[in-house]
């Protein structure tokens, strides 16, 4: 089929967790001037919202944007799969050879489009078509482009003082928040299980290779915000003295001492005095013997780009860091510095071609890391956290504007991810409820700001492309909600959910001597269990390994726990907490039908959910939020400063990208196009 | 002769700002195995001498130091040169084991 292109260039901006509701709020506010420019200039809803397929979750709904497809139809329907071999257990799915859909990237390289896919974190590594015309950047998982397989070392904050007396090291110390990071008893900050694997557990090569992934979640203590809000990393304690044995030690500088690559490589650094007499800058060093420092930080700048060995495993390889002074006594009595993770600068395996990894890091710099680390610690959100994501921001908004304007790009798909990585890590605190009542939730509301803020920073970077005959489409997976109350022990996406289904009587755990429930599953004794973030599975003869019910017996017993899910009471709040149930054939209503999507699909509802995944996507939260994905859009093809009433769903973005550059449909492709915003009749 | 005991401090100052070839033995008083390497490793020191250092650290009295090196065990011997990890052996090493990774750091 051939059809006129409205357009010849397009830039899919992805941000994930972009919600159209709180930006509005900014919008209002004047504090998102570039999103009001490209509303200005090109088409949307009144209320930006895109109608976001279920489940609410990220590998699905990015990989519902590049093919047109429900979930159900194109077979990622969660963060996880559910393993082929145990009810209880989950399997890597941010592999775009589970995708039973075709991408709409395939059809534009593959029609002469050089097309460039970047980290996006649904279906789209390995690449699927052989064309020459389409690069592909990670997207193996959602954090930040080679995190999940080029990490070696973990973020550290070094603390030097005169009183410290001998260096110490603590490994992945989880903090708890107000609590500085002198270590006073190093046994109790010891754990026998820090084990440098976890770095790629969740999204590196041992989860790629297919392996089980059992979580249970029991309680509040296993869920994410509870888990992601932590904050842990290495503290390193030093004496901080005047320096000595050095080849090249400024005059009046003091020593103190870094260990880095899990405590076995150590850098010498030196704190520095102004012409005012007053210590303002530390220099770290290779060795005391080194003439220049590796890099020399100044106070309130976060550097990034600092390329150091590294050892992990006896082996050293050079790597990129950032870092930042967090505190500076002018007096030469107290320092303390962050040091970020460390990413392996060679690594270019989850780039296509490779080629493109090189002159990336030639034409624009190294992978700058991100931090991880935040949570209830204020200071680490504000001083850390945040600007770290402002300098990744920078260096995408560059690598992408390379590509479009030295490379040839005609098409992107583009994904960032710094707001959906603070949501899941703050914005639980934005409302304080009794779990978090050490913490203020004004102070957490300016943090989402902060990141609204940057993510408009983000698209400024790109607004120039309008001029330049691009057409611009702004959207997002999800949004995320502040909650309203903590959730309950049901739809947590990260693995078995025990709780309610034990209370229910469908989950039997087996038990310890003192009756307290394991985390094992009794299968002899379980009739169902609820997996991944919207599932139930009925632990079926002939079908699961260990299936106790029988098939005749099947659509009784799935009414009967659909009943019992709709009275279930929320023992903190008394009130229902499960919204919609639907049997797996009734669920294709929603797009969750299928093969992966259990034997009953349940969402919980509003005012019980947890940021996102767990409600359908119109749920609405605290501070204006709501789970709702984002879609403006701008530039050739789009009729400018166009309101539209259109209900826009996720599954209408690829054929609409399919219609503007005149394309065919991806082959499973459910949606429609927007023809409403677009400048001419289709 | 007794080799050489390190504490945190000993231990910068030897390993880190000196930086010269060398080994650490991570030993405990009550452990058998330690008991057979720690002397062989006094054998072997003299024929090094101003070559290669020989130091042992006790990881009962200093647990931090032996917990920065991930060492599954005692006696472990880990091997620096100029302040950089060049790898560990642990267990009931043999002399020959020992001479030929200090071969190895010394680059013979």
């Amino acid at each position: 089929m051939k059809r006129k292109a409205l357009t010849n260039k397009l830039l899919v901006l992805g941000v994930d967790g972009m919600d159209p509701r709180i930006s509005r709020k900014y919008l209002g506010e004047g504090k998102m001037p570039n999103l009001q420019k490209l509303i200005d200039r090109g088409a949307a809803r009144e209320d930006l919202k895109l109608l976001g397929a279920i489940p609410t979750i990220t590998p699905p709904c990015w990989t519902t944007l590049a093919t047109g497809a429900y979930p159900g139809t194109h077979g990622i329907t969660c963060y996880w799969r559910q393993s082929p071999e145990s009810l209880d257990a989950v399997v890597y799915n941010m592999d775009s050879r589970n995708c039973t859909a075709e991408q709409v990237w395939n059809i534009t390289s593959e029609s002469g489009l050089k097309t460039l896919v970047w980290h996006w974190p649904g279906s789209s590594w390995p690449p699927t078509s052989h064309s020459e015309n389409l690069s592909v950047v990670d997207g193996t998982q959602p954090g930040s482009v080679n995190m999940g397989v080029a990490q070696l070392d973990w973020e550290k904050i070094i603390v030097a003082s005169p009183d410290i007396k001998e260096v110490r090291y603590a490994p992945r110390v989880d903090k708890p928040a107000g609590v500085g990071c002198i270590i006073t008893d190093l046994e109790d900050t010891l754990d026998g299980d820090v084990d440098d694997e976890m770095m790629e557990l969740w999204w590196g090569d041992k989860a790629r290779e297919g392996g089980e992934i059992r979580t249970y979640v029991m309680d509040d203590e296993d869920t994410e915000v509870v888990i992601g809000s932590k904050v842990a990393y290495d503290i390193i304690n030093s004496p901080l003295k005047d320096a000595t044995g050095w080849a090249n030690a400024p005059e009046g500088a003091k020593e103190f001492t870094i260990l880095t690559s899990g405590g076995v490589m150590r850098r010498p650094a030196l704190i520095l005095k102004n012409e005012a007499g007053e210590y303002d800058r530390v220099a770290i060093y290779k060795n005391k013997k080194a003439a220049e420092p590796i890099v020399i930080l100044e106070k309130n700048v976060m550097v990034s780009g600092i390329i150091d060995d590294v050892t992990k495993k006896e082996v050293t390889k050079p790597a990129c860091r950032a870092m930042k002074i967090l505190e500076l006594d002018p007096a030469g009595n107290s320092v303390r510095v962050w040091i970020s993770n460390a990413l392996d600068i060679s690594s270019d395996q989850l780039w296509h071609p490779k080629s493109l990894y090189q002159e990336i890091v030639e034409n624009v710099g190294q992978v700058p890391p991100v931090s991880l680390i935040g949570g209830e610690d204020d200071e680490l959100v504000r001083e850390i956290f945040e600007p770290s994501w402002r300098l990744y921001n920078k260096w995408q908004a560059d690598c992408m504007n390379y590509a479009i304007k030295e490379k040839g790009y005609e098409v992107v798909f583009s994904h960032l991810h710094n707001i959906d990585c603070a949501g899941h890590q703050l914005w639980h605190l934005g409302k304080t409820l009794p779990e978090w009542d050490h913490t203020d939730e004004k102070t957490y509301q300016e943090f989402i700001e902060k990141f609204y803020v940057q993510t408009d920073e983000y698209i400024g970077e790109f607004m120039d492309l309008l001029d330049e005959g691009w057409t611009v489409l702004l959207v997002s997976d999800h949004g995320l909600i502040v909650g309203e109350s903590v959730p309950p022990i049901l739809g947590e996406y990260g693995g078995l959910n025990t709780k309610v289904m034990e209370e229910l009587g469908y989950t039997v755990l087996k038990k310890d001597e003192n009756g307290n429930s394991l985390r094992e599953v009794d299968w002899e004794k379980t009739r169902a269990v609820q997996i991944r973030s919207n599932y139930i599975y009925i632990n079926l003869k002939g079908r699961d390994k260990h299936g106790i019910v029988d098939p005749k017996d099947k659509y009784e017993l799935e009414e009967q726990i659909i009943n019992d899910l709709y009275n279930y009471r929320d023992e903190r709040t008394g009130k229902r907490v499960v919204g919609i149930c639907l049997r797996n054939k009734d669920a294709v209503l929603i797009g969750t039908h299928g093969p992966e999507c259990g034997d009953i699909f349940f969402s919980i509802e509003e005012g019980h959910n947890r940021l996102h995944g767990d409600s359908i996507s119109t749920s609405e939260g605290y501070f204006d939020t709501s789970v709702s994905p984002i879609f403006v859009a701008a530039g050739p093809g789009i009729k400018s400063g166009f309101t539209t009433d259109r209900i826009i769903r996720q599954v209408d973005v690829a054929p609409s990208v399919s219609v503007l550059l005149g394309l065919r449909y991806p082959a499973q492709c459910e949606g429609a196009p927007i023809y409403q915003i677009f400048s001419e009749d289709i | 002769m007794p080799l050489q005991q390190l504490n945190a401090t000993l231990f910068e100052e030897i390993i880190y700002d000196n930086g010269d070839p060398c080994l650490v033995v991570f030993s405990r008083k009550n452990c058998h195995v330690c008991k057979e390497v720690v002397p062989m490793l006094e054998e072997l020191q003299p024929k090094y001498e101003g070559k290669f250092g020989f130091y042992r650290v006790d990881v009962e009295e200093d647990k931090n130091l032996s917990q920065r090196f991930s060492l599954r065990g005692v006696p472990s011997i880990v091997f620096f040169n100029e302040g950089e990890l060049q790898g560990k052996i642990a267990g009931n090493v043999e002399d020959e084991q020992v001479e030929e990774k200090i071969a190895e750091v010394l680059g013979e």
